[in-house]
């Protein structure tokens, strides 16, 4: 009897499924947004006057850890746009059916010349059709949704912020942590939030301490360190207060905001590049001033 | 560490040899695997069969060997944590964290606290969605007749998505992610992303007792379950069992309290235990452990504090990594148990030798103990408990 009852009771709750909307979308006609930092192809990018971006420096070839990336150079050419002597890759191929898209030949690139974009490649009958040849990559430029990060983004979202010295170099680093309230807390809130957490990191010297006897296998910080680094984050919980950063700010920030990413330092790109991905969406996706003249 | 107890049937001697237990050669050798559906990845046993009782099981793993821990050596440190994303590719960002604490325990490297309050949130997401997947196979295993086990498989596999997109939006990929560098984290938490999660978080709990209405707290799945495949906690200890099916056997040892790494020594882990040790106890350690992650997901979320996270170079360069010659071994608890880095290194950008203890291996260890005496779908019940990843078995 129960048997039938329980039975019963899942497919009433599986019935339930009905009355909602459906999960999927159907895939060919339809394709689910992606998020802004989706990795699935590449681009090789342009500079803004038009010419190549890649120096073909082999940084990319060299950190990629399925040695997928072949890259023919570096050569010293004559810029056709400026003139000037400078060096390019002569030829770049990727070869996607091995790439394990872990983003660090975007990461090391120095020029953010290579790229991610947000669309995949279509599924090809053959490998031949995988290997995106340097033709393709300055094709995808053009053809398809850039993926957030380059490799300065990147840079600057690990790099950790110089340790506070006095006023100037402070003002960028103050901006730094504000740019990324990123847990969604209300900007109103945060300063009763981040006391807690102060809180929680005072008291987190001695238990680590505590911990870090009996532990053999997490390892734990020096306790000094992470009290110092407390004391860091105070110093920039401190400075986050918007009152106390504007009056800092106008020197600093200025020719920074006037940048095209328009963004200073670590998650501040998310606003502006989204802004920069809302216009072109329709007609260049990738850099407005991209195409070769 | 209270074994349990009480137990149930004499020890079985798995390494008996068949022709000891079968002088008459009548017993029936059916291969399982290694393409069954059932068996989660690529994985045989050799199952010696008395009509539907199995008298002797013989699992062979190796099918899906892909020598990572040789492709390790191979490569520099800062190429690394890519690599080992795909041998757990149930739970990669646990993979990379096991990895990257090894070599930052041997650089002595700081790593900041935001880092490791992101670590630990990620690691817990990575629980939700790792259990839930294991609940939808598990349920997929036991057949259709919980309403239809693929419902609950359909249902799980809707909410794990969940946490992928949030994964998606932190690093960018809905798997492999890449998002762990020696010294802190790659990819900062995105601005509004806290508000994302609060809002998986709340579907996944309301959705919670849908599941459990067909799984747990059903009369069929707990006839399925019950009695079957009992691990007693002695012997998980021997064979080196960890993670759910160790605690499932009343043993309460749990890494994350144990030997806080992360945020854990600041956000406080309630362990579950169970004492069956059998299937049932297995899934009802499982549930607790989920529901637990969603309330460490949000103290992790409400508690993050600001601050860098890196605290080591960005990756430019393949050389720039140098471990100083030595070793080290860290473990840390993944959802299905330890995982450990052993790292030995020679002062070059290479490790000398990496090895990699997954949980899994141990866990199927378990196999020959559990399955003679029970029947081949019991069996398909039993392997589905134990949550293998063949691709950390194999590496
Ligand atoms: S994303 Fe692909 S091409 Fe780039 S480094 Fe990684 S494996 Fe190589
Ligand atoms: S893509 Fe970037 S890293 Fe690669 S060769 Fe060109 S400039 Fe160097």
């Amino acid at each position: 009897m129960r048997h039938f009852l329980d039975a019963f009771r899942s497919i009433a709750t599986a019935a339930r499924s009905f009355a909602r909307p459906p999960t999927t979308v159907q895939f060919p006609h339809e394709v689910r947004e992606r998020a802004e930092r989706y990795r699935a192809s590449f681009a090789l990018l342009h500079e803004a006057d038009g010419d190549e971006a890649c120096i073909g420096c082999l940084q990319c070839e060299r950190i990629c850890p399925s040695k997928v990336i072949a890259i023919k150079g570096p050569a010293k050419r004559d810029s056709p746009i400026s003139g000037k002597k400078r060096s390019y890759a002569d030829d770049f191929t990727l070869d996607l059916s091995a790439c394990i898209f872990c983003e660090l030949c975007v990461q090391v690139c120095p020029t953010d010349a290579i790229v991610m974009t947000r669309e995949q490649e279509p599924p090809a009958y053959g490998r031949e059709a995988l290997v995106l040849t340097m033709a393709k990559l300055y094709e995808n430029e053009k053809a398809k949704t850039r993926a957030w990060g380059d490799g300065t983004k990147l840079m600057e979202m690990q790099t950790p912020p110089k340790p506070p010295k006095p006023a100037p170099a402070g003002a960028p680093v103050a901006a730094t942590s504000v740019a990324s309230p990123s847990v969604g807390a209300a900007p109103a809130i945060e300063p009763t939030s981040a006391k807690p957490s102060e809180a929680l990191g005072v008291a987190s010297v001695g238990s680590t301490s505590a911990g870090a006897a009996t532990s053999t296998s997490g390892p734990g910080p020096a306790p000094e360190a992470m009290a110092s680094h407390a004391a860091n984050s105070g110093a920039a919980a401190l400075l986050n207060e918007p009152v106390t950063r504007t009056p800092v700010e106008p020197p600093e920030a200025a020719p920074l905001a006037a940048a095209p990413a328009g963004s200073p330092k670590v998650a501040a790109p998310q606003p502006g590049d989204e802004a920069g991905a809302a216009a072109p969406a329709g007609a260049s996706p990738t850099k407005p001033e991209g195409g070769t003249p | 560490m209270t074994p349990l107890a009480a137990t149930v049937r004499p020890r079985v001697n798995p390494y008996l040899s068949i022709d000891a237990l079968d002088p008459e050669a009548e017993l029936m050798l059916l291969h399982f695997g290694p393409q069954h559906p059932s068996t989660h990845g690529v994985f045989r046993m050799d199952l010696f069969l008395d009509g539907e009782r199995i008298v002797k099981a013989v699992p062979h793993c190796g099918y899906l060997h892909r020598a990572v821990e040789k492709l390790c050596e191979k490569l520099a440190y800062v190429q690394l944590p890519p690599i080992v994303d795909k041998n757990d590719y149930v739970a990669p960002m646990t993979n990379e964290q096991a990895l990257v604490m090894a070599f930052e325990a041997m650089l002595k490297l700081e790593v900041p606290r935001r880092a490791r309050w992101m670590r630990a949130l990620f690691a817990e997401l990575q629980r939700v969605a790792s259990h839930l997947l294991w609940l939808g196979t598990f349920s997929l295993d036991l057949g259709g007749a919980l309403g239809g086990g693929s419902t609950v498989f359909i249902y799980c596999f809707r909410e794990r998505e969940l946490v992928l997109d949030l994964f998606e939006a932190v690093t960018g990929a809905r798997f492999h992610y890449n998002t762990h560098s020696i010294g802190g984290n790659r990819h900062d938490l995105p601005a509004g992303w806290g508000a994302k999660v609060k809002a998986a978080l709340d579907t996944i709990e309301a959705r919670l007792p849908e599941y459990l209405a067909m799984t747990l707290h059903n009369h069929l799945f707990e006839q399925r379950t019950r009695g079957v495949g009992v691990l007693d906690g002695e012997l998980a200890l021997e064979l080196g069992v960890t993670g759910p099916n160790l605690r499932a056997s009343g043993v309460d040892h749990d890494l994350r309290r144990d030997a806080p790494f992360h945020a854990y020594d600041e956000v406080k882990v309630n362990v579950a235990t169970a004492r069956g040790g059998d299937c049932y106890a297995r899934t009802e350690v499982r549930v607790a452990e989920l529901v637990e992650s969603l309330r460490l997901c949000r103290a992790l979320l409400d508690g993050m504090p600001e601050g860098p996270i890196n605290s080591g170079k960005p990756t430019k360069l393949p050389v720039q990594t140098k471990l100083p010659a030595g070793q080290q071994y860290v473990g840390i608890e993944t959802p299905r148990g330890e995982l450990g880095t052993w790292v030995i290194a020679d002062g070059s950008q290479h490790p000398y030798r990496l090895k990699l203890r997954p949980p899994s291996l141990h866990a199927l260890s378990a196999l020959p103990y559990l399955l003679p005496g029970q029947t081949v779908s019991d069996a398909i019940a039993i392997l589905g408990s134990l949550d293998p990843i063949m691709g950390e078995v194999d590496r």
